[in-house]
Order: C-alpha cells, then structure tokens, then sequence
C-alpha cells in the first residue's frame, strides 16, 4: 500500500476526530447530540476564511474572533433550542429535532450569505501547503502541523477532565441527581460545555480549512463522519475518538485509492456499521467510561 | 438572618409534593431543630422519600412552605439548598461510581471555596470517622462494599459541613456490623453539632438513636413527638399494621427516578 494512502488517510482522520471531540465535549453533561455541530465547524471555517483572506485580519485574531463568536452561537442554540427541552425532560429526545433545525436555519442563513464558491484559506506562517519530498510521501508541513496539533488538542481536553470542573461533567454524565444533591448545577456545565464545544468545532473548521477550503458545503460531510468516529470510538470517549478517527480516515483513503473514490464514503459505512454491529458501544467500552 | 435555638432549622409547613402530576404529600409538617437527630418513619411508600426530595429540591412542593436557616427555600433550586448546608444522601447512596474514592470526596466540595489548611482538616475529620476510606482513596467507588458506599456518601456531605443531614435508609442492605458503623457516624455527626433528618427501615434501632419522631402513612404526618413516646405509642403499630383503611400489601417503592 501506498504510505502516501496512509498519511493522507491520517490527516483526514485527525479533522474527523476534533469534530468527534466536540460532539463529545456537548455530550458529556447534557446527553445531547448535537446534530448542528457540522455547521458550527462549517461556521468557523466560513467566518475564519473571511477574517482573514477577505477582511485582512491577522491569524490570531481571527483565530480567537472565530472561536467565540462561534461558541456564543452554540450558547445561543443551547439556549433557545435544548434547554427548554431538556428542562420539560431530562429523558426527552426532542433535542434531536431542535439541533437538526438548527443545523437547517444555519446552513441556509450561510448560503445566503456567503454563497456557494469555496475561499482558499493559507495556513499561518511558517507552515505551508507545499508538499514536502519525505521518502515517497507528498504531505505538506501544515498537514504534518495539523496531526501534531490534534494529538496535543486531544491531551489538553482530556487534562480538562482531571480538574474538578471536569470531573463534575463526568459526575453529571453519570448520574444528574446525584450531582444535583452535591451542589452541582448541570445546567451551567451544560451551557459552558455548549460554548466551548462550539468553540472546539470551530477551530476545527478553521483548521480544516486550508487543506478542504472554506466552503458552506464543509457541514454535512464533517457532521457524517465526525459522528462516525465518535461512534465508533464509544461516544463521549476522546481517547477513542482519536482512534476511530484515524480508522475512518485511513479506511476512507485506502477505499478511495483501491476502488474508485465515488465508494469512499459506503466502505466508511461498511466499516462503521461492521464495528457497531458487533460493539453497539463502540471500540473503546460503555458511554462515558473513563479511560485510565 | 440566623437561626436561634427556639426556632427549628427546618421547618416544612403543609407541603404537598410529587412526581408529575401525581401528588404524593399531603399537607406535611414537620420541624428539625439544630443538633437532633429526627427519624421519618412508616411503610414503603408512605412517601419518606418523597418528603426528602422535597426538601432538597428535587421534587420542588407544589403547596406549603419551607424554610431552614431562617431562609425560604421552597422554590430553591438544589444546588442553592446545598450550598445553604441542607445536604441530602439518598436512598441507594448514589455515588459517582466509575470516579475514584478520593475524586468522590473532592466532588463533595464543589464549587466551594476552602483554604488548603481548612481543606485537609476536613478531610482529615472524614478519616478519623471512616478509617477504611483512607485505605481505599484510589480505588473506584463503585468497587466498595454497601457499608463502605455508604460511609463515602456520607463523607461526601461532610465535606461541607452541612448544618442539616438528610440520609436515606443508609442501613438498607448492610450487614449488622456494618449497621451498627453508620449509625456510629450518625451520633458522631450530632455530636458535633449537626441535625440529622433520617429515614430508616430499622424503626426500632432509629428510634433508639433519635431525639424526636414523625410517623408517616399514606403522604400525611399522622403522629409525631419524643421519640421515645413515639416508639411506645399506638401510632406506630397502626402505621405498620395498615389501619387507617391502607392497603396490607406492601405498595410499590418510590424510587422517583
């Protein structure tokens, strides 16, 4: 096999294993899955892209505007489109409806907006997107960048979950009364826990954007797959994420190059459904386990 | 405003409570005073449990009212109640399983603001009351013994140093020893100075320990006082025996989640 397949397939699948971060980090305290999380990454590369190729900004600044900007969306949908239901009930699925229309309203917003032609978005400097020649492999420094940033993104949001405020979300995902009778307020993890993964799939998206364009088509494709990984990988597991990432990605690229690349996305469902067939859980134990 | 001695801690008047729409309580009264030890008793059912998720927020009274520490705290929400040191341990202890002994105890604490000195003290104070929690600190709760869940549950809540402790059946499914340890910690707690509301199935070995009593059948009050004259009197046998037109069978357990 090609190790040109195999670096490709890495880099993807470190870009579906943020999405899967950031559905995990919604996840964690509010048992929500956010249907709308395609469209917030879609938003951070969109509105990065503009920031900086059309407004000019330099990249921190821009980098720093999109994640909160962002993140206020996902405190705003919170708000407007889980909390209600969720205060009526905690079992309650209506969620799925609301984060879906969600993801509907923001993606037909953006089309008018922005319209459908992709804007190239340069990596900061000092990296680029010219291939370096490493042995038989054609991959650039930002793609190299890009694997390095993920694996410490992973770290620092697991580190996230050693602190008492982490292991608060954990408690919250366990048992929500229980937490409730420590004096824990699980809607107040819920809101941040909306922020900041609103924030984490915004910088994914602006992360994505140099190597996938910034585009308003971004959404659904990283919703499918970014929900692949965190399926596959056991929902609300990083760790397993992280893997089941690197899984979908590198299966995509290696289906892409033996088939013709028209089957890449049915042998990412082959794989995903084979695993849940015989894990309904996922690769790495039950919803939620810690992974010590 | 503080509580003085006259006033109880806790005072619930006429609450009714439930789940949905279907209500459980009937105009409930009772009253903690500071440094008691109160036991709620009666059948499965008679909603004991019920009154304590009232209390503590989780089943918010649809009538009535309640105060504790000279605050109104009927519709509090419960991590206020918690942080006014209203700490409920409910039935089947409920602890963050998959979390280690130690993260258990610091989850006790949170969002409180303790000084390092003030925070080992309190740790401390847990060890010398549960020395096997400080053999097991690393280990999952969810890997200990009933009696030693139970005693963690407990630690939980001293991390506060609550002024009114709530537990709920803490003895269910623990051998005698194991009993006998809990209710140990329970007059240590009174001792120092904190109330304790307790639910118990062990009506008689409750009714040793505590200062007053209130029996309970069909979500109403029907008897209440000294615990002595409680353990003595008629109330008690009709509340087991099913006068008062209750069913005999056992009626089905609020588990109310």
């Amino acid at each position: 096999m090609d190790i040109d397949v195999l670096a490709h397939g890495i880099v993807a699948g470190s870009l579906y294993a943020l999405v899967a971060v950031s559905f995990n980090i919604l996840y964690r305290p509010t048992n929500v899955f956010n249907f709308a999380q395609g469209e917030l990454v879609m938003l951070g590369a969109m509105i990065f892209a503009s920031l900086t190729s059309l407004a000019g900004m330099p990249w921190l600044v821009a980098f720093a505007g999109t994640l909160v900007a962002v993140g206020c969306i996902g405190l705003v949908e919170e708000r407007i489109a889980v909390a209600p239901i969720l205060a009526r009930s905690q079992t309650g699925t209506g969620w799925v409806i609301t984060t879906l229309a969600t993801s509907l309203i923001i993606s037909n917003l953006v089309g008018r907006f922005w319209g459908p032609d992709p804007i190239l978005v340069k990596p900061p400097a000092l990296l680029s997107m010219d291939s370096l020649d490493i042995g038989a492999s054609r991959i650039s420094s930002y793609e190299i960048a890009l694997v390095l940033v993920t694996l410490v993104l992973v770290a620092i949001v697991e580190r996230v979950y050693r602190t008492l405020k982490g292991k608060a979300v954990m408690a919250v995902a366990e048992d929500r009364e229980a937490a409730l009778l420590r004096g824990i307020d699980p809607g107040s993890l819920g809101r941040w826990s909306f922020f900041l993964g609103a924030a984490f799939a915004a910088m994914t998206g602006v992360l994505a954007a140099p190597i996938l364009y910034a585009s308003t088509s971004l959404g659904p494709d990283l919703l499918l797959k970014g929900f692949a990984a965190a399926a596959v990988g056991s929902i609300g597991n990083n760790r397993g994420a992280l893997i089941a990432g690197y899984v979908i990605g590198v299966t995509e690229a290696v289906g892409a190059s033996l088939l013709s690349p028209g089957y890449q996305e049915a042998v990412i469902f082959i794989v995903v459904l084979a695993v849940l067939l015989l894990k309904p859980e996922g690769l790495f134990g039950s919803p939620n386990a810690r992974t010590v | 405003m503080k509580a003085t001695v006259s006033l109880p801690l806790l005072s619930a008047t006429n609450v009714d409570a439930g789940y949905g729409h279907v209500r459980v309580l009937e105009s409930v009264s009772i009253d903690v005073r500071q440094g008691r030890i109160v036991v709620l008793v009666g059948r499965n059912g008679a909603g004991k449990s019920t009154l304590l998720r009232a209390l503590s927020g989780l089943n918010r009274p649809t009538a009535g009212k309640v105060t504790f520490d000279g605050r109104d705290i009927t519709t509090a929400r419960p991590n206020a109640i918690v942080d006014a040191g209203l700490l409920h341990v409910a039935e089947g202890r409920r602890l963050f399983r998959r979390q280690s002994v130690a993260d258990n105890i610091e989850l006790g604490r949170y969002a409180l603001r303790l000084t390092e000195q003030e925070h080992d003290r309190r740790v401390d104070r847990i060890h010398q009351l549960f020395p096997i929690l400080q053999e097991k600190m690393n280990l999952p709760a969810g890997s200990l013994s009933g009696g030693q869940q139970q005693m963690l549950a407990i630690a939980q809540a001293m991390m506060r140093e609550p002024k009114l402790l709530m537990l709920d059946e803490p003895s269910l499914g623990l051998a005698p020893v194991l009993v006998d340890q809990v209710f140990a910690a329970i007059l240590a707690l009174r001792a120092q100075g904190v109330a304790i509301l307790l639910v118990e199935q062990l009506v008689e070995h409750a009714l040793e320990i505590a200062d007053d009593a209130y029996v309970m059948q069909n979500g109403r009050v029907i008897a209440s006082g000294p615990a002595a004259e409680i353990a003595a009197g008629d109330a008690l046998q009709a509340a087991f025996m099913g006068e008062h037109g209750a069913p005999h069978h056992p009626e089905p357990r609020q588990s109310g989640s």
